[in-house]
C-alpha cells in the first residue's frame, strides 16, 4: 500500500515539475532510479527507446511502466493519470485566463528560467547515461560513430535505433563481448 | 451544434495513436484532424493552446488535448479528451512491459537494446541541442545552466529544489531588470 502512495506521490510530483514537455521528465524519472527500486538505469533507457517508437509521450510511458512494474496493470493506470492529474486542473484554472496568462511578468519570468534549467538538467541525465552505458571499447565506438552521424542526419530515432540494432547484432555475430 | 462526448472521446483516442516520437507531432495531426476534418476549433485557437501547453508544467500532448476538450465540452469535455489521449499509450506500454523480460532473454534482443540504448543518449544530446538556442542565451540563463547542470551531476540535488531555485533566481534577475529600466 505504501508502494502504491508513493508511486501516486512520486508521479504526482513530475506533473507538477516537469516543464517543457518532450523529454521534461526524463530528469525526474532518472531521479526516481535512485530513490526507488521500481525500475533500472538499463531498464529506463530501454524503456525510453520503446517509448519514442510506440505511441505517446515518454512520461505517460514511463510512468503506466513503472506503474506496471509495482503494481500491475492498476498501477501502470494509476501512475499515468497521476502524472497528468495536475495539468489537468491547471489547464481547467488557465483556460479561464487564457491569453493574458502568458503575457504576465511572473509567468514569463518563470518560462524565462525553467528552460535553460530543463536544458541543464537534461544536459546532466546525458552525463549521467554516458558514464553508467559508455564502459568499454565497443560502447564507445558506437557513441562516436552515431554522434559523427548525428552532424549530418536529422533527428528521427528510427533511423539510430536501425543503425544501432544492427551494429548490436553484427557484434554478437563476431562473438565481441560487449554486454 | 452540441460535438457528442463519443465523438470527442473517439476523436483524441485516434490522436493518441498516431502520436509516435514525442509529443511535438500533436500540433499538425490536431491540425489536420480537429481543424480542416471537423472544423472544432480555429488554427489561432490551436496556436494560443499550444504555446499555453508549454508554459503549464506536464505534458505538453496531454495539456494541449485538455485545453481543447475544455473549450468544447467543459470539465467532462476536457477529461474525456485527455483519456482519450492517453489510452493507446497505456495499452501500448502495458503490453509491452508485459513481454520485455521475456524479450530480453533472447541473446539478439539484448544485442539489439545494448545498441539502442546508446542511440537513445545521442536523442538526449540532439534534444539539448534544439532547446539551446530559445533557452540558453545570457548571463542569467548560462548560470542557471551550469548550476541545475553541475549540481545534479556531481551532489545529486533533486530536480525538484533545482527547479525551484532556478524560478527564485530568474524572477529576482527579471524583476531587477525591469526596475531598472524605469
Amino acid at each position: 500500500m505504501t508502494t502504491l502512495l508513493h508511486l501516486i506521490y512520486e508521479f504526482f510530483k513530475m506533473g507538477v515539475f516537469s516543464v517543457g514537455g518532450g523529454y521534461a521528465t526524463v530528469p525526474f524519472l532518472y531521479q526516481l532510479v535512485n530513490d526507488y527500486n521500481w525500475y533500472t538505469s538499463d531498464q529506463l533507457t530501454n524503456m525510453m527507446a520503446i517509448s519514442m517508437i510506440t505511441p505517446g509521450p515518454v512520461g505517460a510511458n514511463m510512468a503506466t511502466f513503472a506503474g506496471f512494474q509495482t503494481f500491475g496493470v492498476l498501477g501502470g493506470i494509476i501512475a499515468t493519470f497521476s502524472l497528468v492529474l495536475p495539468s489537468f486542473i491547471l489547464v481547467i484554472f488557465v483556460s479561464k485566463l487564457l491569453k493574458k496568462f502568458n503575457e504576465n511578468f511572473w509567468i514569463k519570468s518563470t518560462l524565462y528560467s525553467l528552460k535553460p534549467a530543463g536544458c541543464g538538467l537534461l544536459t546532466a541525465v546525458g552525463l549521467g547515461f554516458i558514464k553508467e552505458h559508455i564502459t568499454n571499447l565497443p560502447a564507445i565506438m558506437l557513441f562516436i560513430f552515431l554522434l559523427a552521424l548525428s552532424f549530418k542526419f536529422k533527428k528521427n530515432p528510427l533511423y539510430y535505433f536501425l543503425i544501432a540494432s544492427v551494429v548490436g547484432i553484427l557484434l554478437q555475430i563476431c562473438h565481441v563481448k560487449f554486454i | 451544434m452540441k460535438i457528442s462526448l463519443k465523438d470527442l472521446y473517439w476523436e483524441f483516442f485516434l490522436l493518441g495513436v498516431q502520436l509516435l516520437g514525442g509529443g511535438y507531432v500533436i500540433v499538425p495531426l490536431m491540425q489536420k484532424n480537429l481543424i480542416e476534418k471537423r472544423n472544432w476549433i480555429t488554427q489561432e485557437e490551436l496556436t494560443d493552446f499550444y504555446a499555453l501547453s508549454q508554459t503549464i508544467p506536464g505534458i505538453i500532448a496531454a495539456n494541449i488535448s485538455t485545453f481543447v476538450g475544455y473549450k468544447l465540452r467543459g470539465k467532462t469535455g476536457a477529461f474525456l479528451a485527455l483519456t482519450g489521449i492517453i489510452t493507446s499509450p497505456i495499452i501500448s506500454i502495458l503490453l509491452i512491459a508485459s513481454i520485455i523480460d521475456f524479450l530480453l532473454k533472447i541473446s539478439y534482443i539484448q544485442s539489439i537494446f545494448w545498441g539502442v540504448g546508446i542511440a537513445v543518449i545521442i536523442l538526449i544530446f540532439l534534444t539539448i541541442k534544439e532547446m539551446w538556442n530559445y533557452s540558453v542565451y545570457d548571463i542569467a540563463t548560462w548560470i542557471i545552466f551550469l548550476a541545475t547542470c553541475l549540481l545534479s551531476l556531481f551532489l545529486k540535488v533533486s530536480p525538484v529544489l533545482l527547479i525551484i531555485g532556478s524560478i527564485i533566481f530568474g524572477i529576482t534577475v527579471k524583476y531587477i531588470e525591469k526596475r531598472c529600466k524605469k
